[in-house]
């Protein structure tokens, strides 16, 4: 019976030109999406290797030309600012260097946030990462309109598919007029009914693996394969499949009309996939209003302004209208202003770091409590709950580039450990060498790709439980009718 | 007989428990709408306006500080909150609104919210644009997908046509039944926005009405292709899934599809290439300039000789300000060529996203919202140039102060004027909305086209 079923479904499945044309574009979308994501993976790869190339060319030239400052008994032909052996110099020229977030394969999958967040930073001991960020060049326009990548393609085309292919497939039966003469049949009905879409979910889903995993081991190799995120990716998306497959049995038992179906289906998408995000969203900013970053700059200048109605004063005069550190002042740039500037330059950034740090826990924790908000919320649109889990297991969620960042201000703070002592001391500042240049701090970069944190297991759980709630419900229904 | 046909359509949609579902659904969106655009408004036009006289303050009240290090501590330049961004915030939160006002160095925009927002802001921010650019077409695609496909399944149609109904007075009369309950809807949604920029601004702009007009125009292309789509079909199940498909993609597949070939077809240079372009041409010059270094010397040769003095300490004014001035100009060059040559690109990535707008209405109305609320690249752009020539003027009035002086107290921070941003007019809004205005009325031509080809199937 089952067999002839099968038979029947791809027999009807594939005399149904709209599907077939639909399936057709969709599939091409697929292919774009999975093209779109694996490019844009692999021009993270290009850029980072371009970061390593610079990074090799400035490291090379920096210890060439403090060799040959040291040959040349420490005299610098050019401009004083330029010259390395001044501490404070390399650490704004030469110095600074780059913290890398490797890119995880399967964010060919998932853009999420990698395309707002940075996933390189070059460190600057004065410059916090987080207020001078701006990542790659990229046009705000085309940000907002959105990327066009396989979660994007699976989160809200897919469930749309799916209601085409689904949606009338008990009330079809009725306005056909076979309805009665499948209910004079020995068959139960609702078996009959639950078997046709549970076939149309496993083709469904079947052809869909085969394609991605097809596709995905050309674009970007077989790695993935060993990975628990790889897999966890497939429960998740096939789960949510299989939730919008029961929805539409479920609604198919109520022995509504087609055209109440697709409306009630389209309704459900829309409301689940869109109103309940946004909803949520204004929801989230009135409970945990996330401060503007502007905040921070106000609060740093005020705390540097007062620095400078005393003691800053004090330390100013003493770098400009000092005659050791100046010649004749304005006019020719002596080694003590270079010096004075490292001065200044280490204290100030003391002193906006300590005044940021308030304001920059309080930006953080309001962030994070909406974080904790949205996996909490997260079951209530599953559209929302597939995104989440999506971004995590490809390494693109927010919290695990805020892993990365807060990593990045751990390897701030160890670079400025190397650099304030040697450019703020009378008897160090001109005295960065060769041997220095070897020790500058190196991030080292890592994959972020960890889910830990997440509720996946939790969530993906309790959508198994919908799912076979609803089967269950529909399938009671269906033997009623 | 057009106005029975009509009162006996609008009683049958105003008879059926689906409008009154959506109408409720409506206001409860609208109200939501309503309060997020207020709460974006008053809270980032308040912000923005009260620390633009904070960042001011602080640099004139900074006191006694060598000149240059005192133009080091700088100010922002704040753009201000657009006068409709409580109706549509564009790529507000996109851009970033602060641009550093410092030397050496022209201010990159920062602060972009987007970067401190959850995955939720994929979904998009919700408030009147996005209500009528993502909502309101579903809602006109629900109620008008069956006005015609209705008579066919119901087999009502030869009786329409037997009481005497003829084929124009039937497609006229159910058109403008259809036009009646979409624009009251239209109308509920321009009445929310007009109390809510009322409320806000407390004047009533004049880019609202041409925005109200928009809408309007909006409003027709999509009844008059959802009923001639009805025609066609004479389906309401199918004629309900090529509409719900015509809005998906044209929502979203068509607007990231293009975003993502506009990418490719221009790619954007990578932020390491450009800091190490604008480098290498900072130190070692364009078209023959030669070394800092050497331009350096040969700026001291001059500035000996335009004094006639022999060496730099027996000049009568300071030369590291002559050289900051000097290198803040050739530099500004470096810089001006390397935005430039990025405005350009992502000008051309727009124009080719603008162009496939062509295949949907929905992309070309989002672009004239943000034209009309002036959240728009275009204003972005004016106010960066803007903020980009007040940093150099900050730094021409330093650097002449700096060559006499090597102490500036608060009374000179004082004649460094504040920022202040006035964004673009009605009349440049609508020039820069030119492109999308003109696409929306190829689509008025496709959906009177589509309304005959559909009025030629109307038979029995």
């Amino acid at each position: 019976m089952l067999q002839a079923i099968i038979k029947h479904e791809i027999r009807l499945l594939l005399r149904n030109k709209v599907l077939v044309y639909l399936f057709t574009i969709i599939f091409f979308m697929l292919l774009s999406s999975l093209w779109i994501g694996s490019s844009m993976y692999h021009k993270q790869l290009s850029t980072i290797q371009k970061i390593k190339d610079y990074d090799t060319e400035i490291t090379d030239s920096l210890r060439q030309r403090i060799a040959r400052i040291e040959l040349n008994h420490m005299v610098y032909p050019g401009f004083i600012w330029d010259d390395p052996t001044f501490a404070y110099n390399t650490a704004r020229n030469e110095g600074p260097q780059f913290a890398v977030k490797q890119p995880f394969p399967l964010q060919a999958l998932s853009v999420g946030q990698s395309d707002i967040q940075p996933f390189y930073y070059k460190v600057n001991i004065t410059r916090k990462q987080y207020l001078t960020y701006d990542g790659e060049i990229e046009n705000s326009f085309l940000q907002f309109i959105g990327n066009f990548d396989f979660s994007f393609v699976v989160i809200y085309l897919f469930p749309l598919l799916i209601i085409v292919f689904t949606y009338n497939v008990l009330s079809s039966e009725k306005e056909q007029g076979t309805w009665v003469l499948l209910k004079t049949s020995n068959q139960s009905l609702a078996r009959l009914i639950t078997f046709r879409i549970g076939i149309r979910y496993v083709l469904f889903t079947f052809f869909f693996w085969l394609i991605v995993t097809m596709v995905l081991m050309i674009l970007i190799g077989g790695q993935f394969f060993s990975t628990s995120n790889w897999w966890w990716m497939v429960a998740c998306v096939s789960l949510y499949f299989a939730y919008w497959f029961t929805l539409s049995l479920f609604v198919n038992s109520f022995s509504m009309g087609s055209a109440v179906n697709a409306m009630t289906l389209i309704f459900i998408w829309l409301f689940t996939g869109i109103i309940v995000p946004n909803i949520l969203q204004i929801g989230l900013n009135k409970v945990y209003p996330i401060p503007s970053r502007i905040m921070m700059v106000n609060e740093e200048r005020k705390a540097l302004n007062s620095y400078f109605e005393k003691d800053g004063q004090e330390l100013t005069k003493d770098v400009f209208n000092n005659p050791r550190t100046m010649i004749r002042q304005a006019s020719v740039v002596t080694p003590g202003m270079v010096y004075g500037y490292g001065v200044i330059v280490y204290k100030s950034q003391e002193i906006k770091d300590g005044a940021a740090e308030v304001a920059e826990r309080q930006l953080y924790s309001q962030i994070e409590k909406q974080q904790a908000a949205i996996r909490r919320f997260q079951l209530a649109s599953p559209a929302l709950m597939l995104q989440e889990q999506l971004n995590a297991l490809a390494g693109t969620h927010w919290h695990q580039f805020n892993a990365f960042s807060t990593d990045v201000d751990t390897f701030r703070k160890v670079t400025q450990r190397f650099y304030f002592p040697k450019m703020a001391e009378e008897t160090t500042f001109r005295t960065f060498t060769r041997q220095d240049a070897d020790r500058i701090p190196r991030f080292q970069p890592k994959v972020y790709a960890g889910y830990d944190w997440s509720y996946l297991g939790r969530s993906t759980l309790v959508y198994f439980f919908i799912t076979f709630g609803l089967l269950g419900i529909a399938y009671l229904r269906l033997l009623k009718r | 007989m057009i106005r029975i046909i009509f009162r006996k359509e609008l009683k049958e949609i105003f008879r059926t428990a689906k409008l009154s579902w959506m109408i409720i659904g409506l206001l409860v969106l609208t109200a939501l709408s309503v309060y997020n655009g207020y709460t974006y408004y008053t809270t980032h036009s308040q912000l923005l306006q009260e620390s633009q006289a904070t960042t001011y303050q602080q640099f004139i009240s900074q006191g006694n500080k060598n000149p240059h290090l005192g133009a080091h501590f700088g100010f922002y330049a704040y753009k201000p909150t657009a006068d409709l961004a409580m109706i549509d915030n564009g790529i507000e939160d996109y851009t970033g609104n602060s641009f550093y006002l410092e030397p050496h160095k022209r201010g990159i925009i920062k602060f972009r919210e987007v970067t401190d927002a959850t995955s939720l802001k994929s979904f998009g921010f919700f408030n009147i644009a996005y209500l009528i650019q993502f909502i309101f077409p579903l809602f006109v695609f629900l109620i008008c997908h069956n006005i015609f496909s209705k008579e066919w399944e119901n087999g009502t149609i030869k009786m329409l046509l037997g009481a005497g109904a003829g084929k124009f007075q039937l497609y006229a009369g159910k058109l403008l039944a259809c036009m009646a309950v979409i624009f009251m809807i239209a109308g509920i949604i321009i009445l929310a926005a007009f109390i809510l920029m009322v409320a806000c601004t407390s004047t009533i702009l004049p880019g609202f009405t041409i925005y109200a007009a928009g809408v309007c125009i909006f409003a027709v292309i999509m009844t008059s292709i959802a009923v001639s789509v009805s025609l066609i079909t004479r389906s309401a199940t199918l004629s309900l899934v090529i509409l719900s498909g015509f809005w998906l993609t044209g929502v979203f597949l068509i607007p990231r599809l293009s975003a993502e070939i506009s990418r490719h077809a221009y790619p954007a240079i990578t932020s390491v290439e450009f800091e190490e372009n604008i480098f290498r041409e900072m130190q070692y010059g364009v078209n023959g300039e030669g070394h800092k270094d050497e331009r350096r010397e040969k700026l001291l040769q001059r500035t000996l000789a335009e004094y006639h003095v022999d060496s730099i300490q027996q000049l009568p004014v300071f030369f590291i300000p002559i050289t900051i001035e000097y290198f803040e100009e050739s530099d500004g060059k470096v810089m001006d060529r390397a935005y430039t040559a990025i405005e350009n690109n992502q000008a051309k990535q727009d124009a080719m996203v603008r162009m496939l707008a062509l295949f949907s209405p929905f992309l070309a109305f989002r672009d004239f919202s943000m034209h009309m609320t002036a959240t728009d690249m275009n204003t972005h752009n004016d106010f960066a140039e803007k903020a980009e020539m007040h940093r150099r003027k900050m730094g021409v009035i330093v650097d002449d102060f700096y060559q006499h002086h090597v102490e500036a107290t608060n009374d000179f921070w004082k004649t460094v004027p504040q920022f202040s941003y006035q964004p673009p007019g009605i009349a440049r809004r609508v020039t820069a909305a030119s492109g999308a205005l003109t696409i929306l009325g190829c689509w008025i031509l496709a959906a009177i086209g589509l309304m005959f080809f559909s009025y030629r199937k109307l038979s029995v």
